[in-house]
């Protein structure tokens, strides 16, 4: 099979396969299990069978052209490839994950087909090179991050899917006028059109300011951030898909691939969107100190380490960028991992109030074990995965002289430490409150141990990463000159 | 004999299998032994390393082929100045794991610390090989994560002070980060590697080599226990396990502490003695000396006020290094050997004591000396070394720390001569109230410890008479030779150089006992024989604010956090009520004003349709 076939595969297969799913459903839940994981397994697979050939250097592509400069025209290089597999990977995890949290609930078939729908969307915009349709599968990933924040169907739960909704779209159609200017200037909807029509000069400033608000409000920064936290209403692993891995993501990877990989913006961006990053940052990390709901503290945690990724990516520096593109790996693994061990607290204990946790670091060990080495990751405490991403990205920092800046970031790393350790004493250590559960499911304590034990494996053995993030950041600063 | 590498890479990799191991033994009595014999195997191997630094006469350098990542590569350099640490880090950890087989018996819960340990001495052993500067930082700062666990290792409340720990010395860390990236910017992102930059001159300290060399220090010195972000040492003295200080604060960390120092001050700045960076350090050192060791003075309890040393010393070693004259530096060098001996072997005294008699409160201790004569005779050869009474360590390298700093100005001299009076005064205090004087009532007759627990005080002893008696053996073999160049040919081996100072030492050694005799007569008892310091006027007004903690950056610090984090916490849900109730009722506001204006009224339409015609008319016919 040639490599166009597996991209279209790769896209397609969950689209269309997140859409059988409750069919399989009635017949067999079982069935329809696996069949879930295994549409999100062929993401995952097919985009590791691409990666060699792309980074050995030749690109992927699949394109059909159809009306009004609308092209469905696909390309795996190697920035689409390093985040299909990261999304793909962590995404496998928590569908892997689902099985055991999800099946306390109803309306299974539901939650299959918006995860799975939301995976593959999620491929079809990364691979996505036409504005229009990465714009498609933006809105698709909207709609279905819609129906899983709004997944338990209580009043105000349903009224926090809506804000999120109606937050991340206001976001996407301001981008969708920006990205109509550029198609007024360069003449296309295809980035590697606009890419020539652009060359050597800077898009105009108005189209990228609307396109950060887009960008800004589907990853969650200051002012555009305060749907996050509050989506923390939805089960705990769509909030790991959303708030760790995958959605949040999105709009940094949207901004790597605009400005990073196809334009340049005027030097006034390398300076505004850090100072953005910078106080969301530390805003949102001083406001996880206060917060008292355990999964709103690790939204706000996720909120202040974009922040992190969105200095690295906006500095312009080489290291900076390549620092943000480990830090989406090793973040996505270890936010993912505190998410799901919240789940496991929140799904035993029947609370998120951590003033009324404790002690549960003696029953439940494995979680607890996992939780506090995930929280060195994010911290970025080696040898755990996250120090070279935090390390990077402020070296990428100080490299461009911005050194009161980057003091700023170091003064949100302390807080990053501060508040995830209190999180976890008062959640695992001292005094038990209440009951005091155990951990039950198997599958659930085994996927935060796989996620815990890959980011410390990654870690001490960062060399596959770091060549990944290397090769990706080479191709992009020379797509981009 | 395994080639370099392979011994570089066995000294990281074997401490950490050994961890791995120790977490996988059903046995609490097994690890301590398995932890005995993974150091053994250690000082085996850094011997090894050191005699072929030795024998090759220069630096041994290595690097993992093809991995270098912005800056970022797997390089060792193993000089003189590498293994003789590495081999005294080796060293310390089978006396602490000796020690810890006897105290730690018949304990169940002993899993994190034996593997704590060894999983430090994997990563210290890695910080000290690393010549590339991330390299350096990954191990480095993953010792904060072995320094939580073993902190938490103590007890049930124990991990309060291991989050204070984490914090400080995580923030610490973080400024040394920063350094890195800084010093990055300085080389121009060309090589990150500390011997290349050394050999090529070392950076200027201009505005970023300047901010670079401060963010540096701050990490390398805080490592080491410095001012002012120490405070965890002596809540640690209390809540940890007790073997867990004399290995990492009194010794590991020293260790690397000052071994960064210097290694960033004399390689990497190649400081010379007319910068104000100099100063700069020499000012911290005096500060550190004088503040530890006023604070020392009014401990109540054997093992905190051993703590408080420990901070106290490292103002030497750092005033020392800082001085930027052979004699400093050679002296600070010499006194963090010294140091990690004497401080290690009183921490075991301390915990002998703790474990026989049952309480280190020196209210409560008094009079074992005689039934533990081991340990009284360990703590008072060690109390000598620190306090610098000759013919003992820390009398020499104390002397070399002195002439120094009188070498640059006199006011350094007097900071640290008047640091040693009041240690000596502490030390008094403390040997007095410990192990001389009548039994508190109600207390247990205690009973001398087991072989396994006198033997490390006893090889410590031995090493505190021997650098003393003997010094050309460590000055000349250990010290002198990591300072080849810089030395211009001064020997410093042998009796001090200037007798006057000498003299003026012995006459503090002399104020101390008069002022202890004085003050334990005046009070009637050992522990209060210093209370007419503490209750000095306006110094008691200061010890009354020190232990409300007034001076703790942790506390102070968090008060700031609280304090930015509820601003924070408001701004947030500021933003968040623009959008959960402006927002709403904006659009309400809007909906409720379109729904007047659509009535159902037909002549209200008319009226509106006719309005639209003339706007388009107006706009046509203007147009």
């Amino acid at each position: 099979m040639d490599g166009s076939k597996i991209l279209l595969l790769v896209v397609f297969t969950p689209v269309v396969g997140a859409l059988l799913l409750p069919l399989v459903g009635r017949a067999s839940p079982r069935a329809r299990n696996l069949v879930a994981l295994a549409l999100v397994l062929v993401s995952l697979v097919g985009s590791a069978v691409l990666a060699p050939g792309v980074f050995g250097g030749t690109d992927v592509v699949f394109r059909q052209d159809l009306a009004q400069g609308i092209n469905l025209w696909f390309v795996a290089d190697r920035l689409a490839v390093f985040m299909a597999l990261v999304s793909s990977l962590v995404g496998a995890v928590i569908v892997f994950y689902s099985w055991s949290y999800i099946a306390h609930y109803g309306h299974q078939e539901e939650y299959y087909l918006m995860v799975v729908l939301f995976l593959g969307a999620m491929m079809g915009l990364v691979y996505a090179q036409n504005l229009i349709v990465l714009y498609l599968f933006w809105e698709i990933t909207a709609i279905a991050c819609w129906r899983l924040i709004g997944f338990f169907r209580d009043r105000p739960i349903v009224l926090r899917a809506d804000k999120a909704f109606l937050v991340t779209v206001f976001g996407a159609l301001v981008m969708l006028i920006g990205f109509i200017l550029l198609h007024g200037e360069g003449g296309s909807f295809d980035l590697p059109v606009l890419r020539r029509a652009f060359a050597g000069r800077p898009i105009p400033d108005l189209a990228v300011g609307l396109i950060l608000v887009g960008i800004l409000s589907k990853s969650a920064t200051l002012p555009l951030h305060t749907w996050l936290p509050d989506a923390g209403v939805a089960p705990s692993p769509v909030t790991a898909l959303l708030h760790a891995a995958v959605l949040v993501k999105i709009g940094v990877y949207v901004f790597a691939r605009l400005f990073g990989d196809t334009f340049v913006v005027s030097d006034t961006w390398h300076v505004v969107v850090p100072w953005i990053a910078g106080t969301s940052a530390l805003v949102s990390a001083g406001a996880a100190l206060v917060e008292t709901d355990m999964k709103r503290i690790i939204a706000l945690s996720t909120v202040s380490q974009i922040g992190f990724i969105f200095l690295g990516l906006s500095v312009g520096t080489e290291i900076g960028m390549a620092g943000a593109l480990l830090y989406i790996l090793m973040h996505g693994l270890s936010k993912g991992g505190l998410f799901l061990c919240a789940g496991i607290v929140e799904q035993t204990t029947h609370e998120k109030d951590i003033r009324r946790l404790g002690g549960l670091g003696r029953t439940m060990p494995v979680t607890a074990v996992a939780f506090l080495l995930c929280s060195f990751s994010v911290m970025g405490i080696p040898p755990f995965g996250g120090f070279f991403g935090k390390y990077m990205v402020i070296a990428g920092s100080m490299e461009t002289g911005q050194v009161g800046l980057t003091l700023l970031f170091l003064a949100g790393a302390v807080l990053t430490i501060l508040y995830l350790l209190r999180l976890f004493t008062m959640v695992f250590l001292g005094q038990p409150r209440g009951t005091t559960p155990q951990e039950t499911s198997r599958s659930m304590v085994g996927s935060v141990a796989f996620l815990a034990a890959l980011s410390l494996v990654g870690g001490i053995w960062i060399t596959p990463s770091a060549w990944l993030v290397q090769s990706t950041v080479v191709n992009l600063l020379v797509a981009a000159r | 004999m395994p080639a370099i590498p392979v011994t570089a890479l066995l000294l990281v990799a074997f401490p950490a299998l050994g961890a791995l191991i120790v977490l996988l033994l059903p046995r609490d009595a097994s690890r301590s032994w398995v932890s005995v014999g993974v150091s053994a195997v250690q000082v085996g191997l850094a011997i090894q390393l050191f005699r072929a630094v030795h024998g090759a006469g220069h630096a041994l350098a290595w690097s993992a082929p093809s991995w270098a990542y912005w800056g970022l590569e797997a390089s060792f350099r193993i000089d003189h100045f590498a293994a003789f640490v590495l081999t005294a880090a080796a060293g310390f950890s089978i006396l602490v794991s000796l020690y810890g087989v006897a105290f730690f018996a018949g304990r169940n819960d002993t899993r994190s610390f034996w593997a704590g340990l060894l999983a430090s001495l994997a990563l210290s052993s890695g910080a000290m090989m690393a010549d590339n500067l991330i390299f350096l930082l990954f191990f480095w700062e993953g010792l904060l994560g072995t320094l939580f666990w073993m902190i938490w290792a103590g007890g049930p409340d124990a991990w309060k002070t291991a989050v204070k720990a984490l914090v400080l010395v995580g923030l610490s860390d973080l400024c040394l980060m920063g350094g890195i990236a800084l010093v990055a910017v300085s080389e121009g992102g060309s090589s990150l590697s500390l011997s290349t930059i050394g050999a090529s001159g070392g950076l200027a300290l201009d505005a970023t080599g300047g901010l670079a060399f401060v963010l540096l220090m701050i990490g390398a010195t805080s490592k080491a226990g410095s001012l002012p972000f120490h405070t965890w040492i002596p809540d640690a003295a209390v809540d940890a396990p007790l073997p867990f200080m004399a290995f990492l604060p009194a010794a590991i960390e020293k260790l690397l502490g000052i071994y960064l120092l210097a290694r960033i001050a004399l390689e990497l700045f190649a400081l010379r003695p007319d910068t104000w960076a100099s100063h700069l350090l020499m000012v911290l050192g005096a500060a550190t000396i004088l503040i530890a060791v006023a604070m020392a003075l009014v401990q109540r309890d054997y093992k905190r006020l051993l703590s408080y040393h420990a901070i106290s010393q490292v103002g030497y070693m750092i005033l020392g290094v800082g001085t930027a004259v052979p004699a400093g530096i050679v002296g600070g060098l010499f006194h963090m050997i010294n140091h990690a001996m004497y401080k290690s072997c009183l921490f075991l005294t301390g915990g002998a004591v703790e474990r026989q008699a049952g309480t280190t409160d020196l209210a409560r201790l008094g009079g074992i000396g005689r039934a533990m004569p081991v340990t009284f005779v360990s703590f008072i050869v060690a109390a000598c070394a620190i306090s610098g009474v000759p013919p003992f360590n820390g009398f020499f390298s104390k002397e070399l720390v002195y002439d120094g700093a009188l070498e640059r100005h006199w006011i350094y001299y007097a900071a640290a001569l008047l640091g040693s009076v009041l240690t000596a005064a502490s030390f008094l205090k403390l040997g007095h109230a410990a192990f001389l004087g009548k039994p508190a009532a109600g207390t247990r007759t205690p009973k001398e410890v087991p072989w396994s627990m006198w033997v490390p005080m006893l090889v410590l002893v031995a090493g505190c008479i021997l650098f003393g008696v003997y010094n050309p053996l460590p000055l000349r073999g250990l010290i002198q030779p990591i300072l080849a160049d810089q030395l211009a040919g001064h020997d410093f081996a042998g009796l001090p150089h200037s007798w006057l100072l000498v003299a003026l030492t012995c006459i503090a050694l002399a104020l101390a006992l008069a002022n202890h005799l004085w003050g334990a007569r005046r009070s009637g008892s050992g522990l209060h024989a210093v209370d007419h310091i503490h209750h000095a006027p306006g110094l008691s007004q200061v010890y009354a604010m020190a232990e409300r903690r007034v001076f703790d950056p942790y506390d102070q610090g968090l008060v700031v956090v609280r304090g930015f984090s509820l601003v924070s916490f408001w701004f947030d849900r500021g933003i968040d009520w623009i959008y959960d109730v402006v927002s709403v009722r904006v659009a309400h506001g809007i909906g409720r004003g379109l729904r007047a204006l659509h009535d159902g009224s037909y002549s209200l339409y008319v009226a509106w349709s006719l309005a639209g015609v003339i706007v388009v008319a107006l706009i046509v016919a203007l147009s």
